[in-house]
Formats: C-alpha cells, structure tokens, sequence
C-alpha cells in the first residue's frame, strides 16, 4: 500500500531510485552508472518495487528477438517512486551530480 | 514467461543459477530465472577484458545469491511476520542462547545442575510476586465491542500469553545468571542476591512487554495489528474522540486506543469486524 508521507530512503536506495529515474532500466546498467555492488542494487530495487516505488516489467519478445538477445525485466519509476526521489534530491542534494542523465 | 537465448550460458552461471533458484520461493523460481538468465546473458554480451569479466561476474553471482535470498527472506516475513508462531519462536531462540551460555560459562552439565538448583529455587520464590504486581500494574485490557464470546480464541489468547510468560520467565531467570556468574566466584552472597535483583527487574519489564505486545494483536487470530492511522485533531482532545486506530490484516477487527482517557472513551476498544457484519 502507498503511504502518504513520501518514504525516507537511504542513501543507496535514493541513489538507485534517482538512477531509474534518470533512464538506466536495467539492473546492470544501474550498476555500471552507480558503482554499486550487485548485492546490493538487486535486493533494494526488490525492496523499492514492494514499496511500489518502481515498477518492473519484461520488454517486448519480439523487439528483443530482433536484436537476437533475450528479453530483460526493466524498472520504471512510479508516481509514488517520483516523489520519492524528488524528496531524496532535497535530502542528498549532491544525488543529482552522481549520475549522469541517461541520451536515448 | 520463459525466454530462449541466443546462445547458452556457461556451464558455472548455469550451475549457480540453478543452485541459487532453490532458495527462491517456487511461485517466484520461474520469474527469477528467467530474469537472472537475461541479465547474465546480457553481462556476458558486453566486451570487456578477461580480468574485468572475472570481477563482474563474481561480483554479479554474489548479487544473485543475495536477491534469492532477499526473496526467501520477504516470502518468511509475508508468512510469519507477526504471528504468535513467530513471537513464541523467537523468545525460545532467546532462552535456548541463555542456556547455550549458561552451558559454556558453568563448563559442563554437573556443575550447571549444581549450579541451577540454587537458582531455580530462588527464582520460583521471586516469581510469583513478580507476576502479582506485573499483573497488578498492567493497563486495563480493551473493552471489546459488539464481538461475540468465542471461547478457542479467548482459550488462544490464554494460553499464548501462559507461554510468552513462561519463557520470559525462564529467559529472564537464565540472562540472569549468565550475567552474574564472574562474580560468583569472587562474592558468593552478593552474585546471588545481584541474580535475585536482575531477575526480578528483568522480568518486571519483560512481562510489562508481553502485556503491551498482547494488547497490540488481534483477538482472533493473534497477529499484530498494523497500518496505524490517526484520526480525528489533538486540538479539540475533550470535545470529540482523537487517538489511533491499527486494523488485523486479516480483517477481523480494529483497535481504536484514545489519546487521553476521558469519561466517554476510557479504554481502547476492539471492534469485531465479523460481529459487526452479522
């Protein structure tokens, strides 16, 4: 259930949260930008999507068939994960300047 | 959903992927391997140097231990979180550490027997006045609105509150005199009315909780109570009720605790939700 008061996050999770935000989809790729250990990316993008924060889905078969690689779960932030990271910007105001803003 | 790969994994990050889907919980297994099959798929795609490589992928196989775990862990605390299970489970790990302890401090079974007749004699005379006034100075229970006498839950209620004060008792005894024992060799007499003390101040504030932790669960069903919500405004405290509601995940009832005791509200009511129904 979505609280009302928007969730304090700690550090990493805020970092992680600011990084999908910013466009980095994948587990990985939110590794490589952060620079945090696996340990601990996965179980706090498990822990934000339980707390509804992000959301993640599967990428389409067929867009992944055609680039001969398998489909990859994504995540995505939610309304909820938006005021999320805009409160833990206002808390960790160097959060901005960690993670470059991802070009399509 | 399941995905076909390009081309397989190695033999390693298939063994390990197997090996870590066994801790994940089997309505999970299949999403998870799924998920974990892209990303090593997609981590082995990316050029990079050999060392480089080795240090992703161990890097990578310790975060896919922990995500399996992570699952198994939240599937436990969706199951058992607040549960009496749980409560009883917990307190007996706490009594079987106190024993473990008691064990190695006393080094050996013949000298804890020895040890432990004192203790016990002393500690079953203390216990009943520690009983009376924790009894004595507990809150008064809820008044329980429109609920129907129900008498396995009330029987429920009993006897898990008969256990948790059994093992605290025998915690609170046995914490006691693991943390008096340097001194028994040293001052005999004052080890032992030290362990007296501690007992009783232990399990004063141990029973104190198990009152507290009693009231915060359902009267059916024994779990604790969440999502606590404020209602009504503290500025108008004597014209109308303010205080905190917590509702039984299950659905069988609330709680609403005032925040002052006034003549209309005096005690925290439990609102059956089945009575209430029917």
């Amino acid at each position: 259930m979505p609280s009302a008061t928007p969730t304090r996050l700690s550090h990493s999770a805020a970092l992680i949260l600011k990084t999908i935000s910013l466009g980095y989809r994948f587990g990985l790729d939110v590794m490589e930008v952060t620079g945090l250990p696996s340990g601990t990316v996965y179980p706090a993008l498990r822990r934000l999507e339980r707390d509804q924060l992000v959301e993640s889905k599967w990428e389409p078969e067929d867009e992944a068939f055609a680039s001969n690689r398998p489909a990859r779960r994504y995540y995505q932030v939610t309304r909820a994960g938006k005021a999320a990271a805009l409160a833990a910007t206002e808390r960790y105001p160097l959060l901005a300047r960690l993670v470059p803003e991802k070009h399509a | 959903m399941s995905h076909h790969l390009p081309t397989p994994l190695p033999h390693f990050d298939r063994a390990l992927l197997h090996a870590a889907a066994t801790l994940v919980p089997s309505s999970e297994r299949e999403d998870w391997l799924d998920s974990w099959q892209a990303e090593l798929w997609h981590m082995h795609s990316r050029r990079r140097s050999r060392f480089a490589s080795l240090r992703l992928l161990a890097d990578v196989s310790y975060g896919l231990v922990l995500d399996a775990l992570w699952l198994r862990t939240e599937s436990w605390r969706r199951t058992f979180g607040g549960t009496p299970v749980l409560c009883i489970a917990s307190l007996f790990t706490l009594c079987s550490a106190a024993l473990f302890l008691a064990f190695a401090l006393n080094s050996g079974n013949h000298q804890l027997a020895l040890h432990f007749r004192a203790i016990v004699g002393r500690s079953l005379g203390a216990a009943p006045l520690v009983i009376f006034v924790a009894y004595a100075t507990a809150s008064p229970s809820h008044v329980e609105q429109g609920s129907r006498i129900r008498p396995i839950s009330w029987l429920n209620r009993k006897f898990f509150l008969f256990l948790k004060t059994l093992l605290i008792l025998l915690f609170t005894c046995l914490i006691s005199t693991d943390i008096t024992h340097p001194l028994h060799s040293i001052f005999p007499l004052t080890a032992d009315l030290l362990q007296v003390l501690a007992f009783v101040l232990f399990s004063l504030l141990g029973l104190r909780w198990a009152f507290i932790d009693q009231e915060q669960r359902c009267k059916q069903c024994l779990r604790l109570l969440t999502t606590p919500a404020r209602v009504g405004r503290p500025s108008r405290n004597l014209l109308e009720w303010n205080g905190t509601e917590q509702v039984c995940k299950q659905g069988h009832g609330t709680l609403s605790v005032p925040e002052i005791e006034t003549s209309w509200h005096q005690y925290s009511q439990w609102i059956d939700q089945v009575s209430e129904a029917a």
